[in-house]
């Protein structure tokens, strides 16, 4: 009997512990879901915009004239403080983003997805 | 720390305590970096102690929740802002209409209460978005299409709540106009349903919108007499096909019989919303620009030498795209006698066939559809207009604010507001700001839209050229009777005060009700200028 309490309280903890692990699978989850209508990566073509018609991907083309990758999930240099700025704070005509929106857990996912490159 | 108007810090920390207990300590934001999500991010009074912020914001995950907190707020006298998503940018955002107000966010009241595809209807919560709304349609299969607006991360609550519009058949495209029954938290607290919601035993909410007595749904929107908490809206059945149609018509006279024609189809039902535009007005970006500065050079040019740079140019004056849902038989019949009538009475009218599609299109073509709105499919491309690009690289506004008034549907009305807004930038000195062909906006069937755009910044010298050329458009356009619809917090008081027929009896007729229904005047204080008696200003 307490070998199996044991055992339960060792599933739980691994659970807890993977529950406070920011998750690359969720964080992309919520990427698509809030950020990949301005910042995706497939645009169409649109009459009044042209090709470029996802108001981030495209700002960011005009910004970095090919310096850098004008899509986010093709950037190997974003850090966790710039993420989290830019979202909890806006940029240019990108507005804040509420926690009721993306909570403190779902942005850290972000994080992990944005940065996987870095880890690797 | 903002404080509420007329609120010891004793009693707002009581009352913090109190919603705390009602929804739960993770959902009440009261420190400095969480209100600080709650700023406008468009704001025309960015980093000004007229900015509009939050004193705390509180998120209710249910109507219980939402009595709990308007009870409280009622006993210690704090003013609440309700917002759905909160995305109502350029009109105010998630931020309050006043300063230091508790946001109630209810972005967590998130859900789809009800989709169905016969009846043709949905009942939603406020933090339903019209991403929400539409994914929940598709992985379903429901053969239901959406009118949605340009920004697609509202809530069709919110949206209809601020008379927001899409780009549909005009009995849709009309949020407001489109909703069929709501259900209310009142500002003592009390529930009520509209229409047929009134009646416990009937299952005709969403069927039928008046029930009996007066309909008082329109006290609901752009106003501050209760926190909508559920809304039905009247949902498009998917049609069989899409087609479109672009019309050109040679001279700059023929807007009027065009405008007409156009009119007449969408009057009968016929069209979706009509997209004007301008060849001859368009090159005026491209390789017709020193023509038309050549046009524009001695101040508004005459009829006459409109009508002579237009033939010089060989280019049409006018276009307007048609966009007809429905069977194939009747779309494409719909344009044969589109063209026809158009054709009849407009001399040199052509036509171009534009796309045809079965609906809906396939999801693997979603992506790379363009104008996705015009097919009931949210996205944000919209805000291409105004994020960082090739015309603003160096210096992007970091938001706008839209002005736009209600004129009749009508060629000259349009040309004359044309004219007086290029002469408005003049006056102050700004560079030249339209020519002789302004397209319209044509979400309302029944009127034209017009105006301008002006840039926000984060910078208070920059928002203040912007604050005055804002007022002074707005001014001089209520001088010839052409006034907005919707505008930003900073400028509800400006807006209602054009509404003045018979010393404001409007206004004063809102104020007896706000006085009778919220006497504690919590819900959004000075929302559309109506404020609670203890904040009226005193009319001359």
């Amino acid at each position: 009997m307490r070998q199996i309490l044991l055992l339960l309280l060792a599933v739980e903890f691994g659970n807890y512990l993977l529950a406070q692990t920011p998750s690359e699978t969720n964080g992309k989850a919520v990427f698509d879901k809030w950020c990949a209508p301005c910042h995706g990566a497939v645009a169409p073509k649109n009459v009044m915009f042209g090709t470029g018609a996802l108001a981030g991907t495209s700002a960011l083309a005009v910004k970095y004239k090919g310096k850098l990758p004008a899509v986010l999930e093709e950037r190997t240099d974003l850090t966790p403080v710039m993420i989290k700025s830019v979202v909890r704070h806006g940029l240019f005509g990108m507005p804040i983003t509420r926690k009721t929106e993306i909570s403190d857990a779902e942005l850290e996912d972000v994080v992990a997805y944005l940065t996987r490159s870095r880890k690797k | 720390m903002v404080l509420p108007p007329n609120v010891s810090e004793a009693d707002f920390n009581a009352a913090l305590n109190e919603f705390r207990s009602a929804v739960g300590p993770t959902w009440v934001f009261s420190s400095d970096e969480d209100v600080a999500l709650y700023r406008d991010s468009y704001s025309i009074n960015w980093g000004e102690p007229e900015e509009r912020v939050a004193s705390a914001a509180v998120a209710p995950a249910k109507v219980e929740e939402v009595q709990q907190v308007v009870r409280v707020a009622n006993r210690y006298r704090i003013p609440l802002y309700p917002i759905s998503t909160g995305r109502n940018l350029t009109y105010g955002g998630s931020a309050p209409n006043m300063r230091g107000s508790v946001v109630v966010d209810l972005k967590r009241m998130n859900r789809i209460l009800e989709v169905d595809e016969k009846r043709a209807f949905a009942l939603v919560e406020p933090g339903v978005s019209y991403f929400d709304l539409y994914h929940y349609i598709r992985e379903r299969n429901l053969k239901l299409m959406l009118d949605v607006p340009d920004p697609g991360w509202g809530s069709p609550m919110g949206n209809s709540l601020d008379h927001g519009a899409g780009y549909t058949m005009a009995a849709f495209r009309d949020h407001f106009s489109s909703h069929c029954g709501m259900e209310v938290v009142t500002p003592d607290g009390d529930l009520i349903r509209t229409g047929m919601g009134a009646v416990p035993n009937s299952d005709s909410w969403q069927d039928f919108h008046y029930g009996a007595g007066p309909n008082v749904d329109g006290l609901f929107a752009q106003s501050n007499f209760g926190i909508v908490t559920k809304m039905g809206f009247w949902l498009m059945p998917m049609p069989e096909a899409f087609l479109s149609g672009t019309v050109t018509v040679p001279r700059h006279q023929d807007l009027d019989p065009l405008v007409y024609e156009v009119s007449y189809l969408e009057d009968l039902g016929l069209t979706g919303m009509p997209q004007y535009g301008s060849p001859v007005g368009q090159a005026a970006f491209g390789p017709g620009a020193a023509a038309m500065a050549s046009l524009m050079q001695n101040g508004w040019p005459s009829a006459e030498a409109i009508e002579n740079f237009v033939t010089a140019q060989r280019r049409p004056a006018w276009s307007v795209q048609l966009y007809f849902y429905g069977p194939e038989e009747t779309v494409r019949a719909t344009w044969q006698a589109a063209k026809r009538r158009i054709g009849k009475a407009i001399g040199g009218a052509s036509f171009q066939d534009g796309e045809f599609m079965t609906l809906p299109i396939p999801k693997e073509k979603e992506p790379t559809q363009s104008d996705k709105p015009r097919l009931g499919i949210p996205a944000l491309e919209v805000f291409n207009m105004v994020a960082r690009n090739a015309r603003n690289a160096s210096d992007p506004p970091d938001g706008h604010a839209d002005l736009f008034v209600t004129i009749p549907r009508k060629a000259s009305a349009l040309f004359e507001s044309a004219r007086v807004l290029y002469e408005t930038y003049k006056e102050l000195g700004l560079p030249a700001q339209g020519n002789p062909f302004p397209t319209p906006f044509t979400y309302y069937s029944r009127c034209f839209w017009t105006g301008t755009t002006v840039p926000t910044w984060r910078d208070p010298a920059k928002n203040a050229r912007s604050r005055a050329l804002f007022e002074k458009v707005m001014n001089r356009c209520a001088e010839h009777g052409w006034v907005g619809y919707r505008t930003s917090p900073a400028f509800q008081d400006l807006l209602i005060s054009k509404y003045s027929f018979n010393n404001n009896s409007l206004l004063r007729f809102q104020e007896k009700l706000k006085d009778s229904i919220d006497p504690n005047g919590i819900i959004s204080p000075g929302r559309y200028g109506i404020w609670p008696a203890n904040m009226r200003k005193k009319r001359a």
